[in-house]
């Protein structure tokens, strides 16, 4: 199991970030990667422990959906909140900005375990391919 | 498949192995050789070894004496990929949501 870290300082007030990440209308304007969106009817926010986090990710692209669903573990606002295998801290800084650290495991999703084992599964085919390829050009 | 990638994370959440595989990642090399730099028994290392053969991420020599060992690199690559992937999915979310506190 892998862990990713991701630490950011944003020019915002603590506050500001954690109704960011703890209202429904606001998490919608900046979830998931871009070319996604999220519609903010998708989103289901009982933020307190073991309340449900979950959403829909919409490709711009072609339609195609993913879906986040999780529940919160902890709630300490506004410093720290985790759900599912991640976990967000929020410092103030003093100075108006806040440092947010993210951390997550690589077993997050089901979704990304499928495209991890794909992976895996897509180099094994590369190499039977190269391997047939290679039978072929012996036996010409 | 899932698998084979629990049994490489497995591998890698190992300090001692990971330093191993940056070892092997410039050149193959003996368990001894790669034992010299480690508080740690050769006895220790070819456990370590292994672990790590198991999960494809190294290779040994079958016949030669010192059966050296060398670094598989698909195994790692699509580890790294993925962990790329991973780590760029969140990357872009928070530009977003930095974008987003700055438009107010």
């Amino acid at each position: 199991m892998a862990e990713i870290v991701v630490t950011r300082v944003f020019d915002a007030p603590r506050e500001r970030l954690w109704r960011a990440w703890t209202e429904p209308g606001e998490l919608a304007r900046w979830w998931g990667k871009r070319g996604w969106t999220t519609p903010p009817e998708s989103v289901t926010m009982d933020v307190r422990p073991g309340g449900e986090f979950s959403l829909l990710s919409v490709s711009d692209e072609d339609g195609r959906e993913m879906r986040l669903d999780t529940t919160y573990r902890e709630i300490v606002e506004p410093e720290r909140l985790s759900f599912g295998e991640a976990s967000v801290t929020f410092t103030d800084l003093g100075d108006g900005r806040t440092e947010m650290i993210f951390r997550t495991t690589s077993e997050m999703t089901d979704e990304i375990r499928r495209r991890a084992a794909g992976g895996l599964a897509s180099a094994f085919d590369r190499l039977a391919e190269q391997l047939s390829t290679h039978d072929r050009g012996a036996t010409r | 498949m899932t698998d084979q990638l629990t049994t490489t994370f497995a591998a890698l959440a190992d300090p001692t192995r990971r330093a191993i595989l940056a070892r092997l990642a410039e050149g193959e090399a003996t368990v001894n050789e790669l034992a010299e730099p480690f508080p740690v028994t050769v006895q220790a290392i070819s456990k370590h070894l292994k672990v790590l053969e198991r999960a494809g991420l190294i290779a040994r020599a079958r016949n030669a004496q010192l059966r050296p060992s060398r670094l598989q690199g698909a195994a790692l690559k699509e580890i790294a990929d993925w962990l790329g992937d991973y780590r760029a999915y969140w990357d872009e979310t928070f530009d977003r949501l930095d974008e987003h506190l700055r438009d107010g």
